[in-house]
């Protein structure tokens, strides 16, 4: 068969693929009123906005750095006086690419678990098409999960370059994105199937349940740069500056040889950049030649696993049980909202798209406090970076209520037949979000203790801002379950759900913002009299988004 | 959850002027049905005849546009949530909490149950033993074969000792040993003259062997309903069976001859 045959056909199975994403209809849910046709087109254009809404952001990303580099290159340095041009600008690059190379592979991770649950590829295999088109066909629908991303970051990275540092930096920061998508791309299919065989297929029980969330933080830690290079960029770039001052040095040798700093220097030395370049080491031309080839080479190896691993998702085995024998199965009942958290617990141990949404803060407050505890910084400025954080921790819980609504999607329809209220589930899942913005402020409030040994006003923020919190959860919660009970929408995953996800937390983010800012605002005037504002407005918001949550119609 | 003493004296289930749509198309039409005390009651169908759209309204799963759905006297389209602690219910496509084991599944349930730990654990166990489910409670449900999970639906059915059992197609994907405990456990379960079953299924021998009385709906209508003797009078075919009686109240008897008849000889 031809290759025109093979895009027909992963025209067909992408076209399921949406359908089954967007109203997960293979878990029971009922697909709403209409024609098939409509249902169709209704399910592809979500997808595609879901995947524009990604490109947009991914396009902001390439466009901020490009606007980065070309303010500091006709401005002149500010902050970073320390940092030469050539360095600045290969920072810079460095964290595009490495910013474009984490959102891909979140969408992934997203994406992934769909394409395997869907059963698409399966169905192909009993029709007589030969075994070289189901690679094909296989490959095809694996890049049209990324197709849209995947073109803005071809397209506009090399552009935005070329705006700011000349056409020939753009053209010499084609290789580097090129690497960078396979990467992408690479890693999400690996990570699918790390998931497969040792988070999805692990089995019960307390033990293995903290070795299955170590391998979600251990796989998260570099799904986390996304988040945590912009957290440190500046102290990144502050470092570039530190180890150009040292000279030659093994350290920055290393730094050269590393991707995606390698590539992101080709553009600096286009423009004429080499010279900043050199202070790290005499060699460099070497060893930019030898570890870009590596990489290349890498990239090229990708391809090729790429092009025959994704067909072959649906033939892995999940990980043998160590032990076969009968288990003790004891039942241990709790509460209702308790029964939901432990439940969306459990799932999100084995769905690494919700473990990410949980980890993240956490991850981000060790990050946060961690910097904070051995920043040279003077207590001050550091205090102010670890109530930014617990400011973090508050406003990234705003995007728990999309994710853990779309946990009771899974199978909405059987929880629907139990006797349990949407009351029941939202405070529950209240509960579960309170939970996550409680430890990750913990993590926090620890290493300020060990710095300052002055808790009390991170812990009183901490308090102060838990109503909001709640609020900004109650509110999302409760529009996501009016609007289901409206329409028997189902969100199964945050990549088909972008659109929806992001519109619900906007009212989150602003409840859940407000008494900071009004922190920030009355600061100055007593930190006392700012905490005492953001009480009363977090408490007013928690006053007026309960009955929003539990009102009439949403439960 | 057992039924309060004050509900035993109640139908377990009444239908009145059912009537389910899928926006313009009509699932299921003015339908009217009761399962008494004591009864299995058999719901049979062709391929989209209505069965399942009916179960979901008891459920609550699908809204229905008009009539009236009683478990034991509680209205289940207003209080949903009382009526669902009234029953048990096995749909008919395995929709589960793939990411959990059915251990952490069965939690779960009995936790939305109410129960105390003793008596689920105790159901559990014995209900594990009977269809021989050992390893398989730790198994995320996403690795288990078909028959594992429908196992572990019916599991989550009957932990709770309901009143009434909503059953659609429960028997799919089950092995013989599984299939005979089954029937037997359902036999058991309404010989108190108490409980209801409502039993969805094509399979005409099934209907036969276990249930009281049968209604038959062909594209969302009631054709008939009563015990097998009734609607063998009813069709006035003396030792007709089931699938018999089935086909000539469906008027599908003489569309089968036909759809053979048109495959021609068998290929030499």
């Amino acid at each position: 068969m031809s290759w025109r045959e093979a895009r027909r056909l992963s025209d067909v199975a992408f076209t399921e693929l949406s359908l089954q994403a967007v109203y997960a209809f293979r878990q029971g849910n009922v697909l709403p009123a209409g024609s098939s046709k409509d249902l169709v087109a209704r399910a592809r254009r979500r997808v595609f906005q879901s995947k524009f809404v990604i490109s947009v952001v991914l396009g902001l990303i390439a466009l901020g750095a490009a606007g980065l580099i070309h303010l500091e290159a006709t401005i002149g340095p500010s902050s970073f006086a320390s940092v030469p041009a050539g360095l600045f600008e290969s920072g810079v690059l460095t964290g595009l690419f490495s910013l474009d190379i984490a959102l891909l592979w979140w969408t992934g991770v997203q994406v992934i678990p769909t394409l395997i649950s869907s059963g698409v590829l399966p169905a192909l295999e009993p029709l007589p098409i030969d075994r070289r088109t189901l690679y094909q066909v296989a490959g095809i629908l694996y890049l049209r999960l990324f197709d849209l991303p995947v073109l803005t970051i071809l397209v506009l990275t090399p552009i935005a370059v070329g705006l700011a540092l000349g056409p020939f930096a753009g053209l010499a920061a084609l290789p580097g994105t090129v690497v960078a998508v396979v990467y992408a791309l690479a890693l999400s299919l690996l990570t699918g199937r790390f998931f497969l065989r040792r988070v999805q297929g692990s089995r019960g029980g307390g033990g293995r349940s903290i070795v299955r969330w170590a391998y979600l933080v251990l796989w998260l830690v570099p799904a986390f740069a996304m988040f945590g290079f912009i957290s440190a960029a500046p102290q990144f770039l502050r470092s570039l500056g530190d180890l150009a001052a040292q000279g030659p040095s093994f350290d920055g040798t290393l730094l050269v040889a590393a991707f995606p700093f390698s590539f992101a220097t080709l553009p600096a030395l286009a423009a004429g950049g080499s010279g900043s370049l050199a202070i790290f080491s005499p060699t460099v031309d070497v060893v930019l030649a030898v570890s870009a080839s590596l990489y290349v080479a890498l990239a090229a190896w990708s391809i090729i696993w790429l092009s025959g691993s994704v067909r072959n998702l649906q033939f892995l085995p999940t990980q043998p049980p160590a032990d076969l024998s009968p288990v003790a199965s004891v039942l241990r009942p709790t509460g209702f909202a308790r029964a939901v958290l432990v439940k969306d617990l459990r799932i999100a141990s084995r769905t690494p798209g919700y473990a990410f949404l949980i980890l993240l803060p956490i991850l981000d407050a060790a990050a946060i406090g961690l910097l904070t505890y051995a920043s040279p910084l003077p207590d001050a400025v550091a205090s102010s970076l670890a109530l930014a954080a617990v400011t973090t921790a508050a406003l990234l819980a705003t995007f728990f209520g999309p994710a853990f609504f779309a946990i009771e999607v899974l199978a909405y329809s059987y929880g629907r037949s139990l006797p349990l209220s949407n009351r029941s589930v939202l405070f529950g899942k209240v509960a579960l979000i309170c939970l996550m913005y409680m430890i990750a402020s913990v993590v926090i409030v620890g290493f300020t203790i060990a710095r300052f040994f002055q808790p009390a006003i991170f812990v009183a923020f901490i308090l102060v801002e838990l109503p909001a919190v709640l609020a900004a959860a109650f509110v999302e919660l409760g529009l996501l379950f009016r609007w289901a009970r409206r329409r028997g929408l189902a969100i199964t995953n945050l990549y088909t759900g972008a659109w929806f996800a992001i519109a619900v937390s906007i009212p989150g983010l602003i409840l859940a913002g407000l008494p900071v800012l009004l922190f920030e605002l009355t600061r100055s005037s007593g930190t006392e009299l700012a905490l005492g504002v953001m009480a009363v407005v977090a408490l007013a918001e928690l006053a007026v988004a309960t009955p929003v949550a539990l009102g009439r119609g949403a439960s | 959850m057992s039924a309060p003493l004050s509900d035993l004296n109640l139908v377990p289930l009444s239908i009145e002027g059912l009537s389910v749509a899928y926006g313009e198309r009509p699932a299921v039409q003015q339908l009217s049905l009761s399962v008494r005390p004591g009864e299995i009651y058999g719901l049979l169908g062709s391929n989209g005849a209505g069965k399942t759209s009916t179960i979901k309204a008891i459920v609550g799963l699908v809204r229905p546009v008009a009539g009236e759905v009683r478990v034991f006297g509680v209205d289940a389209i207003r209080d949903g949530v009382s009526a669902k602690a009234r029953l048990g219910y096995v749909p008919e496509t395995s929709m589960l909490y793939e990411a959990l084991t059915p251990r952490e599944f069965l939690e779960f349930v009995a936790s939305v149950r109410r129960m105390d730990a003793t008596t689920a654990t105790r159901r559990l166990q014995s209900y594990a033993d009977a269809f021989r489910l050992g390893s398989e409670l730790e198994e995320p449900i996403a690795t288990l074969s078909n028959g594992t999970r429908q196992k572990v639906l019916i599991i989550g059915a009957l932990l709770h000792a309901p009143p009434l059992l909503v059953l659609d197609e429960p028997l799919n994907s089950l092995d013989p040993r599984s299939v005979r405990i089954m029937k037997d456990v359902l036999l058991r379960y309404v010989a108190g003259g108490e409980h209801g079953v409502l039993f969805s299924t094509h399979t005409m021998e099934v209907a036969e062997q276990l249930c009281q009385r049968v209604g038959i709906l062909d594209r969302g209508v009631l054709r008939g309903e009563g015990t097998l003797a009734a609607l063998r009078e009813r069709v006035a075919a003396g030792d007709a069976s089931l699938e018999e009686i089935f086909l000539r109240l469906t008027e599908e008897d003489v569309g089968v001859r036909a759809a053979v008849d048109s495959f021609g000889d068998p290929p030499p």
